[in-house]
C-alpha cells in the first residue's frame, strides 16, 4: 500500500510537470486549427513550418544569437575565472557576489537597463544590440559553472606542466583547459539555453526587423498562435531533451566504467583500459567546425543587414500583413522594408516613445492614435502622395474622425466590429440585443471578453450610454449590471471565445468580427450579430511618426497598401475586414464578398462608436470598477 | 668531493610582512640525497619552490652548475618536480602523462615509447600505459608522477612531501623504492618532508629548518646523535632536554648533580642545554645510580617499554627492554658518551618553535 502511494505520488508529479508539454505535442499533430477539436492526425504543420520563411528566419536568428552569445560569453567568462582564481580569496568572494547579482535581477530590469544604456550610447537597435545584451547576461552563468572547476583544480597541475617544459600558454591549453572543460561545457550549455529561452531582454533590446522565436511567437498572440508554432515548440523541446540526456547520461556512464576499472585494478585482473579515449576527438572537431560555420554565416548576415539607405522602417502588429506584400513593395519601388512586430498597443507605445528604434510608420488602434496625437508623436500625412486613399470606404473615414478629427494623420487599414456570436442550435430565437447576455435561460453558456473596456462597452451600450462615458453614475450603473450578470456567465476569457464556440462549449459569446468569420467556417451553426443598441467599431490605421527619417517612403508604403489588389492579398492573409471598397470588390468568393459579418453596412446601424483615450483619471476609475466586478 | 650543483646564496623571501626565508645559504652536491626537514611553515617548501622556479627570491641568487638561474622560468630549468598531490593530468592516459615532457622536447616517437616502457618498468607499473590516472591507487599515481619526472633525465629531482598522502605501509615501501631509484639513476634528489623518520631513513644529508632559518646540516647520524640545539634535538626523535651548566671541560652539572661527559671547549661555568636520548638512560638499583628517582608511568611499546621516572625534579623519559613497575625506586646513570651538550639558543628565532604537526 505504501509503495502504491509512493508511486502514485511520483506519477502525479510527472503528470503535472509534463501534461502541458504533452498537450502541445499532441496539438502539433492536430489537423484542426482550433485547440478544442481533434481533426485527425497530420504532419502538415511540420512541413508548413519549414516553408515559413519568417519562422525559419526567426529560428535562424535565435540559434545564431544563442550560439554567438554563448561562445563569446564562455570565452570572456573563462578568462574572468582565471583572473578570479588568482585573486586573494576575499577579493574573489566579493567579485563572485557581484557576479551573482545580475542572475538574481529580474529580467525586465536587466532588459530596460540595457535598453537605456544602448540609447544613451546612441546605438542603433538591431541584431548587434541583442547579441551584446545576451553576452552580458550570459557571462555570470558561465562564471557560475566554470569557477567550481577552478576551485577543484589541483594547484600543482599547472606548475607540473611548466616543470615539464611547457610554456604558460601551452600549459593552459593542454592541461588546464581540459581539466576545466566540463565546467566550460556546462557553462556554455547553460548560457545557450538561457539565450534560447530569453524573451524579455530580447524584446527590449531588439531592433526593427530582427526577431527571435520568442518575440516572433509572442507577436502572434493577438491573432492566436498558429499550429506551426506548436510544431516548432515540439521540435525545440525534443532537441533540448535529447541534449540534456546526452549531457547527463554520458558522465554517469564514464563514472561507471572508471569504477569498474578501479575494481579490476584492485583485483589485478586487467591492466589494459576498457575503453579507447580517442573516438571522442572526432566529435569535438565536428562540433567545432559546425559552430565556426554558423558563426561565419551569421556575421556575414549581420553585415548584409546593416546596408542600404533607401528604406522604410515599419512597426506593425504580429501577423498583420502578408509577407509577400513586403517583397512586392521592394520589387516595385526599390525601397527596402525593415519590418518589426508588436503584440499590443501598450507594448508598441513605450518602444516608439523611447526612440530606441527610428520607426517611420506604425499601425496603432483608434484610441492609441488619439493618445499619440495628444502627445504630438505623429506627422501630418501628405495625401497628395497617397492617391489610393480614394478606395477607402467613406464610412470609415467618418468614423475615424472620433480620434483623428480632420482625417489628417491616419489611413484605415483593418477594421471590425464587436458583436454577439451565438450557436443557432443552442438558442431559441434570433438574437439582436445585448440583453441576451443577461438572459437567465443561458446561464453558464455565456462568454464575456476579459478586458475592462470591452466588458464595460457591452454594459454601457445596453444601458444606452456612450461606451466612452466618464460619468461616474453611468459607470456605477454599468458596474452593477456586470455584477448582476456575472453568475450567468460561464467565464471571462480572451481568445478562447473562438475555440469554445467552435467546440460547442458555450451558446453565446462576445467576439470581434474578424474572429467571427473564421469561427463560422469551422462551425456553420454559429451566427454573428451586431446588437441594435450599437457597438464598438474598431479601426487600426497607418500613421507616420513625427520624426520619421523616411517620410516619403512611408507614404509610398501606405499608398501601396491602399491599392485594391494589395488590399485583397492582405485581406486573404489577415481575414480581418478591409475598409478598401475596390479591394473588397475583387474578392472571388461571393459568400465572403457579400458577408454581413465582414462587410457590414455601417450606415444601417446606430450608436456606433470608436474607443477613445479617456485620460489617466478615467482609466483609474474604469480599473477600480473592473476590480470590483472581477472580485465579486 | 663532488661539485656544488645547486648553490643558494643569501636568499630572502617574504610574503607581505611575513618573512619566510631570511638570508639563507645552502649548497647541494651532485648525486646527493638531500632532505629539507622541519615543521610546516619553516620555509622548506618555499626553498624547494625557489629551486623549481615557481617562486622568485626577494634577495639573493640561485646558481645551477655555476650559472645564475634566479630569474629563469620553471619550463627553462633542467630539473623536475614531484608534487605532494601527484598533479597528474587526469584527462590524459598514463602514457600521455609520461610523454608530456618528451613531446615538448620534440623527441621521436620510438624514443618516447621506449622511455615510457623504461620508466614504467622502473616504477614497477609496466602495462599501465593506457590507463587513466583516476583508475590508479594513490601509491601508483605517485609512482607515475615520479616516472613522468625522471624520463626527462633531470639533473635534479625535487620532491615535495611526495609520500605525505600515503598510508604508513605504503609510505615505507615507497621509501625503499626512492632509495633504489636514486641509486639506479644517479641523480640528485632534493626531498622535502616534515617526517623525521623518513628523513633519517633516506637521506645522505639532512637540513633541519625552523622559522626560515637553517638549524643544522649534517648526516642522519650527526643530526640524531649530536643535535646542535634544543629544537633539533626535540624535532628529531624524543629526548630529555635539561638546563645545565658546563662547569669545565668534560664536567657538567644539572639537576644539582655533577655528570661526566666528553665535550670540551664550552668554557667554564657556561649555561648550556643537555640532551639525553631516552634509550641512553640506564635504570639500575638506587645505590648504583648517579641520581635516584621513582617510576611514575609505564607503557608497553612492543620492542621496548616507555617509562617516566621522576628524579631530581625532572621527569625523565626512558626506553628500556626491562620493565620497572610504577612506584619502584630506581637509580639513573648515563654513559658520558651519551650526554650531548648544546649551546643555549643565541636569539629568539632559534628558540624551540611550537610544532604544529
Amino acid at each position: 500500500m505504501k509503495k502504491f502511494i509512493e508511486r502514485f505520488y511520483v506519477a502525479i508529479i510527472f503528470v503535472f510537470l509534463y501534461a502541458p508539454i504533452v498537450t502541445l505535442m499532441v496539438l502539433s499533430f492536430n489537423q484542426s486549427k482550433t485547440r478544442s477539436k481533434w481533426g485527425g492526425f497530420t504532419t502538415e504543420w511540420y512541413s508548413a513550418l519549414f516553408k515559413n520563411d519568417a519562422i525559419m528566419q526567426a529560428l535562424y536568428n535565435t540559434l545564431f544569437i544563442a550560439i554567438a552569445s554563448s561562445v563569446v560569453a564562455t570565452i570572456i567568462g573563462t578568462i574572468t575565472c582565471i583572473a578570479l582564481y588568482n585573486m586573494k580569496s576575499r577579493t574573489r568572494n566579493a567579485m563572485l557576489a557581484v557576479n551573482n547579482i545580475p542572475m538574481l535581477n529580474a529580467d525586465i530590469v536587466t532588459g530596460i537597463s540595457l535598453m537605456l544604456l544602448f540609447i544613451s550610447f546612441g546605438m542603433r537597435f538591431g541584431m548587434e544590440t541583442i547579441l551584446l545584451a545576451h553576452i552580458t547576461f550570459n557571462i555570470p552563468y558561465v562564471i557560475l559553472n566554470v569557477m567550481p572547476k577552478f576551485k577543484q583544480l589541483n594547484p600543482n597541475t599547472y606548475e607540473a606542466a611548466l616543470d615539464l617544459g611547457a610554456s604558460p600558454i601551452y600549459a593552459f591549453f593542454k592541461v588546464i583547459l581540459p581539466e576545466i572543460m566540463p565546467g566550460i561545457l556546462s557553462g556554455f550549455l547553460m548560457a545557450f539555453t538561457m539565450s534560447l529561452d530569453d524573451f524579455i531582454i530580447t524584446h527590449f533590446t531588439k531592433g526593427a526587423g530582427v526577431d527571435t522565436l520568442s518575440t516572433k511567437i509572442y507577436s502572434e498572440v493577438r491573432k492566436g498562435i498558429k499550429p506551426e508554432m506548436y510544431a516548432l515548440s515540439t521540435i525545440i523541446f525534443l532537441t533540448v531533451f535529447v541534449l540534456l540526456l546526452i549531457v547527463n547520461v554520458a558522465p554517469a556512464q564514464k563514472e561507471k566504467r572508471m569504477a569498474l576499472e578501479r575494481e579490476a585494478a584492485k583485483n589485478g585482473i586487467i591492466k589494459k583500459s576498457l575503453f579507447k579515449p580517442r573516438t571522442k576527438k572526432w566529435m569535438n572537431r565536428i562540433v567545432a567546425v559546425i559552430l565556426t560555420i554558423a558563426l561565419i554565416i551569421g556575421s556575414v548576415q549581420l553585415y548584409k543587414k546593416s546596408g542600404g539607405t533607401n528604406q522604410v522602417v515599419v512597426y506593425n502588429w504580429g501577423e498583420y500583413i502578408d509577407p509577400i506584400v513586403l517583397e512586392m513593395f521592394t520589387e516595385e519601388t526599390g525601397i527596402e522594408v525593415i519590418y518589426d512586430e508588436y503584440e499590443t498597443n501598450e507594448v508598441m507605445y513605450p518602444k516608439v516613445a523611447s526612440g530606441a528604434t527610428q520607426y517611420d510608420i506604425v499601425c496603432p488602434s483608434d484610441y492609441m492614435i488619439q493618445k499619440m496625437l495628444e502627445n504630438d508623436m505623429l506627422a501630418e500625412i501628405d495625401f497628395d502622395n497617397i492617391p489610393n486613399i480614394k478606395h477607402i470606404d467613406e464610412n470609415y473615414m467618418i468614423q475615424s474622425r472620433e480620434f483623428d478629427p480632420e482625417n489628417k494623420y491616419s489611413v484605415p487599414y483593418c477594421v471590425g466590429t464587436v458583436g454577439i456570436l451565438y450557436n443557432k442550435t443552442m438558442v431559441e430565437e434570433p438574437i439582436d440585443s445585448w440583453d441576451v447576455l443577461w438572459d437567465e435561460r443561458y446561464k453558464d453558456n455565456i462568454l464575456m471578453q476579459d478586458s475592462v473596456r470591452d466588458a464595460f462597452m457591452v454594459s454601457l451600450k445596453r444601458l444606452g450610454y456612450s461606451m466612452n462615458s466618464t460619468n461616474p453614475d453611468e459607470l456605477e450603473e454599468a458596474k452593477e449590471d456586470l455584477i448582476a450578470q456575472k453568475p450567468l456567465t460561464q467565464a471571462y476569457v480572451v481568445d478562447q471565445v473562438r475555440d469554445k464556440m467552435i467546440g460547442n462549449e458555450a451558446a453565446i459569446g462576445v467576439i470581434y468580427s474578424g474572429e467571427a468569420i473564421y469561427t463560422q467556417m469551422e462551425n456553420p451553426d454559429l451566427e454573428y450579430v451586431i446588437p441594435k443598441e450599437g457597438t464598438n467599431v474598431w479601426i487600426d490605421s497607418w500613421c507616420i511618426l513625427k520624426d520619421a527619417p523616411n517620410k516619403e517612403n512611408a507614404e509610398a508604403f501606405i499608398n501601396f497598401l491602399c491599392r485594391p489588389d494589395i488590399a485583397l492579398i492582405n485581406f486573404e492573409y489577415i481575414t480581418y475586414t478591409t475598409p478598401n471598397v475596390e479591394g473588397r470588390a475583387l474578392i472571388e468568393d461571393e459568400a465572403i464578398r457579400n458577408s454581413e459579418i465582414a462587410f457590414p453596412d455601417l450606415s444601417k446601424y446606430e450608436n456606433l462608436e470608436t474607443f477613445r483615450y479617456l485620460g489617466e483619471d478615467a482609466d483609474r476609475m474604469y480599473n477600480n470598477l473592473w476590480k470590483e466586478v472581477k472580485s465579486e | 668531493m663532488p661539485n656544488k650543483l645547486i648553490d643558494l646564496v643569501n636568499i630572502t623571501k617574504s610574503y607581505g610582512d611575513h618573512v619566510v626565508l631570511d638570508d639563507l645559504n645552502l649548497y647541494i652536491r651532485e648525486n646527493e640525497f638531500l632532505t629539507l626537514l622541519g615543521p610546516s611553515g619553516c620555509g622548506k617548501t618555499t626553498t624547494l619552490r625557489l629551486i623549481g622556479g615557481f617562486e622568485q627570491p626577494d634577495v639573493g641568487q640561485i646558481m645551477l652548475d655555476g650559472k645564475d638561474i634566479t630569474n629563469l622560468p620553471p619550463n627553462k630549468r633542467q630539473l623536475n618536480t614531484v608534487f605532494q598531490k601527484y598533479a597528474l593530468f587526469t584527462h590524459m592516459t598514463i602514457a600521455e602523462n609520461i610523454a608530456f615532457g618528451l613531446k615538448l622536447k620534440d623527441k621521436s616517437k620510438a624514443y618516447i615509447d621506449d622511455k615510457i616502457k623504461y620508466a614504467l618498468k622502473l616504477v614497477n607499473l609496466d602495462g599501465y600505459e593506457n590507463r587513466k590516472p583516476d583508475s590508479l591507487s594513490g601509491g601508483q599515481q605517485q609512482r607515475i608522477a615520479i616516472a613522468r619526472a625522471i624520463v626527462n633525465e633531470p639533473k635534479i629531482l625535487l620532491l615535495d612531501e611526495p609520500l605525505g598522502a600515503l598510508d604508513l605501509k605504503l609510505r615505507q615501501d615507497m621509501q625503499y623504492e626512492l632509495i633504489r631509484l636514486k641509486n639506479e639513476l644517479g641523480i640528485t634528489f632534493i626531498y622535502v618532508t616534515h617526517d623525521q623518520e623518513e628523513a633519517l631513513t633516506m637521506s645522505d644529508t639532512i637540513v633541519v629548518m625552523n622559522q626560515g632559518y637553517i638549524q643544522q646540516i649534517g648526516t642522519p647520524e650527526d643530526i640524531y646523535n649530536e643535535p646542535e640545539n634544543a629544537f633539533v634535538a626535540d624535532f628529531i626523535g624524543e629526548s630529555n632536554i635539561i638546563d645545565a651548566v658546563m662547569l669545565e671541560d668534560r664536567l657538567v652539572s644539572f639537576l644539582d648533580t655533577k655528570w661526566q661527559c666528553v665535550d670540551e671547549g664550552f668554557g667554564n661555568n657556561t649555561p648550556v642545554d643537555v640532551v639525553i636520548r631516552p634509550e641512553d638512560v640506564v635504570l639500575c638499583k638506587p645505590e648504583e645510580g648517579t641520581i635516584t628517582g621513582e617510576v611514575t608511568h609505564v607503557i608497553f611499546k612492543g620492542v621496548h617499554y616507555e617509562m617516566e621516572v621522576m628524579a631530581g625534579g625532572y621527569e625523565w623519559l626512558v626506553h628500556s627492554t626491562v620493565m620497572h613497575p610504577v612506584g619502584e625506586k630506581v637509580g639513573i646513570s648515563v654513559d658520558p658518551f651519551n650526554i650531548q651538550i648544546m649551546h643555549k639558543p643565541e636569539s629568539e628565532d632559534e628558540e624551540v618553535a611550537y610544532i604544529e604537526e
